[in-house]
């Protein structure tokens, strides 16, 4: 086979295996713009509704609490993911750069972390949270998804630090550079790929997580995305339309993010690959 | 002195915070997995009978570690396979690859949340696409509700999670395809090593460190699985897709029987171990 025909037989391949992966956001996008009476008439989710409904865009918006679930798990990100990048990355400066004694051992250490069950944390801290008077707060919640964002971002920085050669912190130091504008005005603005990582997977995490927030946060209007989904599910269980709507509403978010930061996001995974 | 200072003080926050939230739980778990409390009324000591009761009495406790093994074996099978093929054809250089590239990259951003219900709207019997395709195309036989029957449920919440979930090791594999020197490659090729050849002999030693990273984070992902079973058939029907993940929290929440659900965790860590400790041996030992 000549080169033109086997380039044309490999577009052909991936893009219908590429177009299967898609199905499934096919027929929720389907489902959104089609009106209740629509869908229990055809009940079949791939066909082309009759008129296009966008009001259940707004519906789930305003009926469904949605823009409050939404509001919640944008200001838990907002305030998360920044101070975790920033305790993680001084973690990994400290790990790096400043001999530290035993900071393989404390490396070793942090990185356990990432590996324990959710679970295993579950009930201590709904114990220690409620005993403090703080169940049911933003504190109790963004605070331990800082911890348990420690051991990632530790190690993702910890990755892409080594990789930054050490004759950058003697040429500061001869500048008469401190540790703390070494970490501020060089490292960090070097380490971009990183952060932009680490905004990624970090938001994503947060935004998507589930299991913290429903034993932590139990109270309906203080819910973030994935646990609001799951009362918007339970109040309007039939109406599909609605809920295929608010499943799309809620990936907006995680998808202008995905698109801002992308193209350092591969590089960055290198450095978290080589560890 | 002032140098460990500065040092200490760009380690503290994260060190105080992490003790706080994993070590000093982490430990209260284990010392909770020994006692029986419901949570409200006093604790009474038991020595190891919850690890006993659940090893020797608890069939619900076999049938959730069994799930686990069984996906544990499906991620690295399938999971991991598909997600290196995906790899080496997406890190081929051609037009619109970042396009291909993000579509089977996309659903790993969605929630566990989302999934499940997408794809309980798939498996429904009444209008869920696997359904009317297998009608569209005769086969009326095979129709049925797949999540409802105990026999097949696990692996049909299986298929979903590896829709979500082939992004994630195909982009470690992407990344690390990315620091293989074109070199290496370009001399084996001239060389006449064949592709097949090339793969094995050269591409797979090379991705060594990306293999230990995707299969330490699968199998562990794999160990805690539980807001897709969750949402999708809340570890029915009959206990048939349990999880030990699903238990422990059945155990703790639902039961309130919180010395149970402590000694379910302790256990998950236990077998963990075995999968966390060689691979931070090996992650670190370069140095």
């Amino acid at each position: 086979m000549n080169k033109t025909g086997r380039k044309i037989w490999f577009y052909v391949v991936l893009t219908i295996v590429a177009a299967v992966w898609l199905l499934p956001l096919v027929m929720l996008v389907l489902s959104a713009i089609r009106s209740t009476s629509d869908f229990y008439a055809k009940l079949n989710l791939f066909s082309i509704p009759e008129k296009i409904q966008w009001s259940n865009f707004k519906d789930a918006w305003t009926d469904g609490n949605l823009g409050r679930y939404l509001f919640n798990g944008i200001r838990t990100c907002l305030i998360k993911v920044p101070l975790g990048v920033l305790i993680s990355s001084m973690c990994a400066f400290a790990l790096t750069r400043l001999n530290i004694p035993h900071s393989n051992g404390i490396f070793i250490f942090i990185l356990v972390g990432m590996m324990l069950p959710v679970q295993m944390a579950l009930i201590p801290l709904n114990i220690m949270y409620s005993k403090l008077n703080l169940s049911n707060t933003y504190f109790s919640l963004i605070f331990t998804y800082i911890g348990f964002g420690i051991s990632l971002g530790t190690l993702v920085f910890r990755g892409f630090f080594r990789s930054i050669p050490k004759e950058l912190d003697e040429a500061a130091a001869m500048d008469g550079c401190g540790k703390y504008r070494l970490y501020v005005n060089i490292i960090m603005p070097v380490a971009k790929p990183a952060v932009a990582t680490m905004f990624i997977l970090d938001f994503l995490n947060t935004w998507n997580e589930f299991l913290l927030q429903s034993v932590l946060i139990t109270k309906d209007t203080m819910k973030t995305v994935p646990n609001g989904l799951i009362s918007f599910m339970g109040e309007f269980s039939t109406d599909y339309g609605l809920l295929s709507a608010g499943v799309l509403i809620s990936i907006i978010p995680v998808l202008i993010v995905y698109l801002v930061f992308q193209r350092q996001f591969v590089e960055g995974m290198a450095g978290a690959v080589k560890t | 002195m002032k140098e460990k200072l500065k040092a200490f003080s760009f380690l503290a926050p994260a060190l105080l915070i992490y003790i706080i939230i994993i070590v000093f739980p982490g430990i209260y778990s284990v010392v909770l997995s020994f006692f029986e409390w419901n949570g409200v009324s006093e604790k009474r000591f038991v020595g190891l009978a919850n690890y006993v009761k659940l090893f020797t009495n608890d069939v619900i406790f076999r049938i959730a570690l069994k799930n686990n093994i069984i996906w544990i074996v499906l991620t690295v099978c399938i999971t991991v396979v598909l997600a290196l093929i995906l790899a080496l054809v997406l890190n081929e250089k051609f037009t619109g690859r970042i396009v291909y590239r993000s579509i089977f990259y996309f659903p790993y951003m969605l929630s566990w949340i989302v999934i499940g219900i997408i794809w309980k709207w798939m498996y429904n019997p009444n209008f869920g696409m696997i359904n009317t395709f297998l009608g569209a195309v005769g086969l009326d036989s095979l129709k049925g509700s797949y999540l409802s029957n105990p026999k097949i449920a696990l692996y049909c919440i299986f298929a979903a999670a590896l829709w979500q979930g082939l992004g994630q090791p195909m982009l470690y594999f992407l990344a690390g395809l990315q620091t293989m020197s074109s070199d290496v490659l370009e001399a084996a090729r001239i060389d006449g090593a064949g592709k097949i050849n090339l793969f094995i002999r050269i591409i797979v030693p090379m991705l060594k460190e990306t293999f230990v990273i995707v299969l330490a984070t699968q199998i562990i992902a794999s160990m805690k699985v539980y807001d897709i079973i969750y949402v999708m058939t809340d570890s029915g029907p009959a206990n048939a897709t349990q999880t030990l993940a699903t238990y422990m929290y059945n155990q703790t929440f639902s039961y309130n029987n919180l010395g149970m659900g402590s000694t379910v965790a302790t256990i998950m860590v236990i077998i963990m171990m075995f999968i966390i400790v060689p691979y931070v041996i090996f992650s670190t030992k370069e140095d």
